[in-house]
């Protein structure tokens, strides 16, 4: 049996393997580059200059730590000190020296894996931007999301080496919190039964998105609360799909519909179809296109205060078009995103000179376009105002702000 | 730091309530010969005479490019001169407990999704007023030695706690709302007067402190900051104690 410390030696060994066998075909070189430029000490962004002075926003709450302090946005790959963790059935402690992962149900050769036998199988790297489906809800609930690169090892081929049955739809993912689950409360029908945290993915989907089953982020083993030893990937959904500690992958012929699949992390849309609004129910998976401006800057120019806007913008893998940003009721303008760093499932970077604002209170505001056409709602929107739920909170977020004269 | 000795004039401030040593400012408590000591000031060491002294200074921070605090915006109006706001400058000694005559309720608003203010200081038998004038539901909960509470709080609702037991500097509440986890507040209860909150120009200034030798401790709770040092109280005179910090006194 390896001592934990070993473990921990081991991993980083292999993820700087990984990372020189992967670079060449991920183009990570480039991203290198730019994060040697992202990463100042000073909490400035690449091309802000030194004459830029920070404005304060007046509607953003005091940032604390393990969540992203959107002011202070300067690395691509956010550091661990600003990852966010949400869990709902506590954190297990697993020790990742005896950790298995069972891959069972309808599989032709089930299989038990170490963490030794998942890091010796091929290594892959994703960079993807891990986001709560309730981050923006509300402004008190608005960092919990982060850019990474995850390390492991991809989940199909280890699918397809089990042998997955023809009956098999569904695969679902068990992590070792577990929790006593009331269902029907207060009804001659109540009944408590202690279930394992859940949920799931089509075959058709697990094929498709090639979800990661990672044991690395950025290069370190995964810290407890994010997941330790090892946890789901899915790129493009949303966080509740990236599964923590993970324990047991089982293939199945019905849908599973364990409380984060059926009752919680469902959103709840009106939609309309003609003249009535009908509510329509779905599963939290696929994320959304959103924008966020992270900080303002302003340097004095002639005529008074020139502002600057940077931001962020990310989605499900859908290449981002354009983002636009608004002052006031003035027109949608055109930011410029960043030429890298620029990975299909990472946040991408913007900024924007806004030219000369008058002194007096602002609300600057972004929306993310993507090459499908879908535009970042406002609150105000149906998409977003016919939501009754609070996952997929990615509509527009306002910036107020106030200049001096 | 140094001590400023007594000056003639000095002698009289046991009965003009708004003397200062340094800079004019008014007193804000009354002095001993107004305001009997208690039985547990009896045995306050170098109060047979009955005068007190003062401890007063500016904190400061000096911020280091290797080495930042991502948060100090909040609490450095000025970083050239790096006044520290919102540090908790407080006494230490079994010598100095006295009870509080004058319980107090103090107000922790529920405003925009922040505690604020996010760090108060108050007696054994004082009360914190929790407020929520934030449209949104919040809650407040702390579980520990000091105090055990967890309720919601609607739009504009409220919730008093009386603090029955004292933690000193080193053991506050910390509370927090479960809805928001970025939500956060400490809750400092001493057994004594002595202590004080920085303002946003750094200051600090402990009154009517009996003569004597004390542990004075400095706690930072939002940056992680600690101080402490021996600090000697003369009577009739102000201690001058300047507290420059750095990311050295980061626990």
């Amino acid at each position: 049996m390896r001592s934990t410390r070993a473990s921990a030696a081991d991993s980083s060994l292999e993820t700087t393997s990984v990372n020189r066998r992967t670079a060449l075909r991920a183009g990570i070189s480039t991203v290198a580059a730019g994060l040697a430029v992202l990463s100042h000490p000073e909490f400035v962004f690449p091309d802000e200059g030194a004459e830029e002075e920070p404005v304060p926003f007046l509607n953003v709450p005091r940032a604390a730590p393990n969540s992203l302090d959107w002011e202070t946005l300067t690395e691509w790959l956010t550091p661990q000190d600003q990852v966010f963790s949400v869990q709902h059935y506590g954190t297990p402690e697993v020790d990742a020296a005896k950790f298995q992962l069972e891959i069972e149900g309808l599989v032709e050769r089930s299989a038990k894996l170490s963490l030794a036998d998942l890091k010796a199988l091929p290594a892959q790297d994703v960079f993807m931007t891990l986001e709560c489906s309730g981050n923006g809800a509300s402004p008190g609930f608005s960092g919990a999301v982060y850019n990474s690169r995850w390390t492991g090892t991809p989940l199909w081929p280890l699918l397809t080496k089990c042998g997955v049955r023809p009956s098999t739809i569904e695969v679902v993912f068990f992590g070792h919190d577990r929790k006593s689950e009331t269902l029907r409360p207060g009804t001659p029908r109540e009944l408590t039964v202690d279930v394992p945290f859940g949920r799931s993915m089509s075959l058709a989907d697990v094929e498709r998105l090639q979800p990661l089953v990672a044991y690395a982020r950025n290069g370190e083993p995964l810290e407890g609360r994010n997941g330790a030893p090892v946890r789901l990937i899915v790129p493009g959904w949303y966080g509740i799909a990236n599964v923590k500690w993970l324990r047991r992958i089982e293939l199945r012929d019905r849908r599973y519909m364990g409380r984060y699949m059926g009752r919680d992390y469902v959103t709840v849309r009106g939609e309309r179809q003609g003249d009535e609004v009908v509510f329509v129910e779905s599963s939290v998976t696929r994320m959304n296109i959103k924008s966020v401006i992270a900080r303002v800057t302003s340097r004095s120019a002639k005529e008074g205060a020139a502002l600057k806007a940077y931001g962020a913008v990310w989605g499900d893998g859908t290449p981002i078009k354009t983002v636009e940003v608004k002052v006031d009721d003035g027109p949608w303008r055109p930011a410029k995103l960043d030429e890298k760093p620029v990975e299909k499932f990472s946040w991408r970077f913007f900024s924007i000179d806004l030219g000369v604002v008058p002194a007096g209170k602002h609300t600057l505001v972004s929306r993310g376009i993507d090459a499908s056409g879908r535009v970042q709602p406002a609150a105000s929107d149906d998409e977003i105002a016919l939501k009754k739920t609070y996952w997929e909170a990615y509509q527009q977020w306002p910036r107020e702000i106030e200049l001096k004269s | 730091m140094f001590t400023r000795p007594p000056g003639p004039w000095t002698r009289f401030a046991l009965v003009a309530l708004a003397v200062s040593l340094t800079g004019g400012a008014a007193y804000g408590q009354d002095t001993a010969a107004k305001k009997p000591m208690g039985k547990s000031e009896s045995a306050s060491p170098g109060s047979a005479a009955g005068e007190m002294g003062q401890i007063a200074g500016v904190v400061t921070y000096r911020a280091d490019a290797a080495r930042p605090w991502r948060y100090v915006r909040y609490y450095v109006q000025k970083p050239k001169t790096g006044e520290l706001a919102e540090a908790l400058v407080a006494l230490r000694g079994r010598s100095l407990k006295q009870e509080s005559e004058r319980p107090k309720t103090v107000v922790i608003d529920q405003k925009l999704f922040n505690f604020t203010p996010e760090i108060a200081a108050i007696r054994v038998g004082d009360s914190i007023k929790f407020t929520n004038s934030d449209q949104s539901p919040h809650n407040v909960q702390t579980s520990g030695e000091i105090a055990n509470f967890n309720v919601n709080m609607p739009a504009d609702g409220e919730h008093l706690v009386k603090f029955d037991r004292a933690g000193g500097i080193r053991l506050p509440a910390r509370v927090g709302c479960v809805f928001h986890s970025s939500m956060r507040a400490w809750i400092f209860v001493f057994d004594h007067p002595y202590y004080a909150i920085t303002a946003a120009d750094g200051k600090f200034r402990l009154e009517n402190v009996p003569p004597g030798e004390y542990d004075m401790e400095l706690t930072h709770p939002a940056g992680s900051l600690r101080w402490r040092q021996k600090v000697v109280v003369k009577a009739g005179t102000t201690t001058e104690v300047n507290i420059s910090l750095s990311p050295d006194q980061k626990e």
